[in-house]
């Protein structure tokens, strides 16, 4: 791939980009600003600007990181995913979403620190997809929820974390089945 | 699974468990904030305003020209300039749950802010010069080239040196002679309540507790920093911003700038999260970046920098309370002597120390008590100024009055939960009043009081750690006198011809969940047609040119006003489409009802027609019904919600802990039961913050702040957060189809209070100035106590005779 001298190439949600620092950024830029101002990736949030609260979140290499902490440059050559990666069945955003439960509130109020708070609990579930509840909480102590959600968060990751457990169970479920139905069918 | 409350009226949709109505935009990242919908705007400019690096001192004179020339810089906005210096004084007032008029503004004696002043009262102040350029890079660049010479005045930071002789006067124009604001009969004199004799009650009670506590100042710190972005195209101005009252925003702006209210369109997406910030009714922000706009014919976007988001607080108040009571618990008599630090301008400072106790805490929660007097005075000092936080000053008075009832209960061997019930309540109910009541023995009973020990004198665990249970109750937020300045609610149902609804009740969303309360009132009122909430579109988005007069998001009054509505809109919207069925049906309309969406005459059941087919197969028209009515206002008092805490106390390091909480509320109505646990819940944060944490630190030398960010204004994390339990009743009951109250200001005030008095209960030492930091807890266990200063008369007003 032709670029010029400088030029950065990040995977961002599964596609492609090079930018180049005569034009796209500039190499003082943080993660976070290339993401939302340039890319249009507006779903993650910038609230403190100095890696406070949490609400810049994104996954680099699957991992969770705070894009207002890093420069663009330092994602040069990595995957990055932002909250609009997500499907739309993400068992995450579904669990923040669906949290009513008596006695704990919602998962959010103002939502401006949700999609930070999502991406932080990806980020834990793809190391420990069965966490603790310490562990939960311990994964997400670097966000601030102003509105003080927390312990309806806490239990949303928990649930979340239940819910791709049950996937991948009737994924592994299904992929027997059908395994057995073929036999049979061998048999027959 | 926790048990769900019980609806004292049965409704489908008002009062339930469900997801919230914004929940999917939110929880996916797709709900639009205003970074978000400015972020693809094309040919913007950024504006930069000089923020004082002094607390207070004047500019002799300034040079801008090596600032104009920087490359990138297209407008440079001084003091001077006419546009700038011959605006009128406001006063940072203005307005709170109304839109006002400059001519209305709550304090008229009291316009202290100027925009962009050529002098600057507290480290952070805008003054002197704002610039526009291509970046905001370019736009700090410029400022640091702007050269002043500044004329450096003496400063106060303390609210009790404010008050002396010798103090610097910071508005001379508002009041030559010392740093007092001046009474209004707003807001009350001196001696703001005097019922009955208090004194006298106070000399022939059995008992007198007396003591002193200081509330501090503390920030709202919501995600979202504030700002906006302005176009202003010929006589057009259109104001995008993250401000909760777009209509006041359109009134201020067009006061300000001189064009009518048709030609300011104010727009508002979600917010993240206000918690009373800027309820000022104006900010400097908007004009200066209006007049830049118009200078430069190009978008500006104005932002604060986190930093800069510090910018109003919570009011500092320091109380003295005497309460005098008989051997069985009846208090005969209060007196409050009050000392509010409004910072450098009076935004909402006569509030804090008055008018919240005047007109709510005084009918709603101080009523059966005979004798009452509160004396308050309000100071200026060259520190960041104090506003609204989830409440104006009920939290300061409750901080006093709930550490008077722990005292009492003491002093006289009774439990001051009993204490409370026998004399908390309000003037349209004689005590006991049931509300009170039934708050707090449940939050008695469910945090397990019977067993809390005598102060100081519980088990040690570990060698150093103790532990103690404590709480305070107080009156919600359900202020009729507000809701009747408020005037007119208005909303909009469209039902279109498939059967699904547009909502319009406009209101910023800032978390609070009052879109679902309406979203869930409206389809209790068109039950008729089987909607449900899913049916229902919210519009989320307040814009002043397409849309109705935006209802303001304060005192949560939103969650019930709004939905007060939908049934005079579900009857209407019942008798146009029996109207419309008429013709179809051929009957008369009496003759007609409409049941799961079905018109049909009601003598022959079998004569129908589904209303979608109506209207899907006749023009497809929607069928519209607005709605503008005033609120019932009749006063009925308001109920009542407690907080219970526990909390275990390091006597070694001073760290206190949370360990527990319930948190209970009378609602009137739930309107929505997650959304109001999610408030009881959340509202804890501001509670356990400022009662621990949370608390701004200046330096004494340079009058400087030394903690405008989130490092060091440490917030609660996930770690802080103690077991919470929300509790929700309905016992109250306010006018109105469902009579509900606001959660948000209600459910955090007691929370300090409770902490402390917990604190209390463990140690068996009083710390009454918060935070209660380890090395104040440490203090008090070393000294036996910790002595905070009774608030004094000001010189001035001894001096004139005027200390009674």
């Amino acid at each position: 791939m032709a670029s010029h001298a400088g030029a950065i190439t990040l995977v961002v949600n599964g596609s492609t980009v090079t930018l180049d620092p005569s034009r796209d950024f500039h190499p003082s830029d943080t993660l976070s600003s290339v993401l939302r101002d340039r890319l249009g990736y507006t779903g993650l949030k910038v609230a403190c600007d100095q890696g406070a609260c949490g609400a810049c979140t994104v996954l680099l290499d699957g991992r969770a990181v705070l894009s207002c902490m890093m420069l663009a440059l330092e994602a040069d050559g990595h995957e990055v995913l932002t909250i609009e990666g997500l499907p739309a069945d993400d068992p995450v955003i579904q669990a923040f979403y669906e949290q009513c439960e008596p006695g704990y509130g919602t998962a959010m109020q103002c939502g401006f620190c949700t999609p930070g708070f999502v991406m932080a609990a990806k980020g834990l579930l793809n190391e420990n997809p069965d966490p603790t509840m310490d562990e939960v909480k311990e994964a997400l102590a670097g966000n601030i929820c102003r509105c003080g959600c927390y312990p309806a968060i806490a239990r949303a990751v928990l649930k979340a974390a239940a819910t791709m457990k049950a996937r991948a169970a009737g994924a592994a479920g299904a992929a027997t089945s059908g395994a057995g139905s073929a036999k049979e069918a061998t048999h027959a | 699974m926790r048990e769900p409350f019980k609806q004292r009226v049965p409704r489908d949709f008002v009062g339930s468990y469900h997801p919230r109505v914004d929940g999917l935009a939110k929880a996916s990242g797709r709900a639009e904030y205003l970074d978000d919908v400015v972020a693809g705007m094309r040919n913007v400019l950024y504006a930069k305003v000089l923020r004082s690096p002094y607390p207070h001192a004047r500019i002799k004179s300034m040079d801008t020209s090596k600032a104009e020339a920087l490359p990138g810089v297209k407008a440079v906005l001084r003091y001077d300039d006419p546009a700038l210096a011959d605006l009128p004084a406001t006063c940072c007032a203005w307005t709170s749950v109304n839109s006002a008029s400059h001519d209305q503004m709550y304090y008229p004696n009291i316009k202290d802010h100027k925009i962009l002043d050529s002098t600057v009262r507290w480290v952070g102040d805008e003054a002197g010069v704002v610039v526009a350029a291509e970046s905001e890079a370019i736009a700090d660049a410029a400022l640091d080239l702007v050269e002043i010479e500044w004329e450096r005045l003496p400063f106060v930071l303390d609210q009790y040196d404010s008050l002396q002789p010798e103090a610097p006067i910071l508005h001379p124009d508002i009041n030559p002679d010392d740093n007092l604001l001046p009474v209004h009969e707003f807001s009350g004199g001196d001696v703001f309540i005097e019922k009955g004799d208090a004194p006298a009650a106070l000399a022939q009670a059995d008992v007198v507790v007396e003591a002193t506590c200081q509330y501090h100042r503390a920030d709202h710190s919501a995600l979202d920093t504030r700002g906006c972005l302005i176009t202003w195209e010929g006589d057009k101005l259109t104001c995008w911003n993250n401000y909760y009252a777009p209509d006041q925003t359109r009134m201020y702006v067009s006061q300000m700038t001189g064009l009518p209210l048709k030609n300011v369109r104010v727009i508002n997406p979600y917010i993240g999260g206000n918690f009373g910030r800027c309820n000022m009714g104006e900010q400097s922000f908007y004009i200066f970046t209006a007049l830049l706009a118009k200078k430069t014919g190009r978008p500006v976007r104005y932002k604060m920098t986190r930093r800069e988001d510090f910018h109003d607080t919570r009011n500092p108040v320091n109380y003295r309370v005497k309460l005098g009571a008989k051997k069985d618990g009846t208090i005969v008599a209060a007196d409050f002597k009050a000392l509010g630090d409004t910072g450098a301008y009076h935004g909402h400072g006569m509030a804090s120390v008055k008018l919240v106790v005047k007109w709510d805490v005084l009918e709603n929660m101080m009523a059966p008590i005979p004798n009452l007097r509160y004396e308050g005075y309000v100071v200026y000092t060259n520190k960041v100024p104090g506003g609204c936080m989830r409440g104006i000053g009920n939290i300061q008075h409750n901080f006093a009055m709930g550490l008077g009832i722990d005292m009492l209960g003491e002093e006289l061997g009774i439990d001051p939960v009993e204490i409370a019930i026998k004399n908390y309540g309000h003037e349209w109910e004689p005590a006991p009043n049931k509300s009170v009541e039934a708050v707090l023995r449940t939050g008695a009973e469910r945090i397990g009081w019977k067993d809390r020990h005598p102060a100081g004198k519980g088990p040690v665990y570990d060698g150093a750690r103790k532990r103690g249970m404590g709480f305070s109750g107080n009156c919600t937020w359900h202020a009729a006198w507000q809701e009747e300045m408020r005037g007119r609610v208005q909303a909009q149902v469209k039902l279109n011809p498939d059967m699904s609804v547009v909502l319009q009740a406009p209101m910023v969303e800032t978390g609070v969940g009052s879109n679902a309360c309406v979203t869930f009132a409206c389809a209790d009122a068109l039950s008729f047609l089987g909607t449900k909430p899913e049916d229902i579109h919210w519009v989320s988005v307040v814009d002043t040119e397409t849309g109705l007069k935006d209802m303001i998001q304060t005192d949560s009054s939103c969650a019930y006003l709004q939905p007060e509505l939908m049934p005079a809109i579900g009857t209407q919207l019942k008798a146009e489409l029996i109207n419309r069925a008429a013709a179809v049906l051929e009957a008369a309309p009496e003759e007609i009802d409409i049941v799961d969406g079905k018109a049909f005459v009601k003598a022959d059941p079998e004569r129908g027609r589904l209303i979608r087919d109506m209207l899907w197969f006749g023009d497809m028209v929607p069928v519209v019904v607005t709605v503008t009515q005033m609120p019932d206002v009749t006063k009925t008092g308001a109920p009542f919600a407690a907080t219970f805490a526990e909390v275990e106390v390091d006597t070694e390091t001073g760290k206190v802990d949370v360990l527990r909480m319930v948190v209970v509320h009378d609602c009137g109505t739930v309107m929505y039961a997650s959304g109001a646990e999610a408030q009881q819940v959340g509202s804890q944060t501001f509670g356990i913050g400022e009662s621990l944490t949370e608390e701004i630190v200046y330096d004494p030398a340079t009058g400087a702040p030394l903690n405008f960010n989130w490092v060091d204004y440490s917030l609660p994390t996930i770690l802080d957060f103690p077991d919470i339990e929300p509790v929700l009743l309905e016992v109250w009951r306010g006018a109105g189809e469902y009579g509900a109250c606001g959660m948000g200001e209600g459910a955090s005030t007691s929370t300090p209070r409770a902490i402390a008095n917990a604190v209390y209960n463990a140690i068996g030492v009083r710390v009454d100035e918060i935070p209660m930091k380890p090395e104040k807890i440490l203090a008090a266990l070393a000294k036996g106590g910790y002595k905070v200063p009774e608030p004094p008369t000001p010189p001035s007003r001894l001096a004139a005779g005027v200390d009674r």
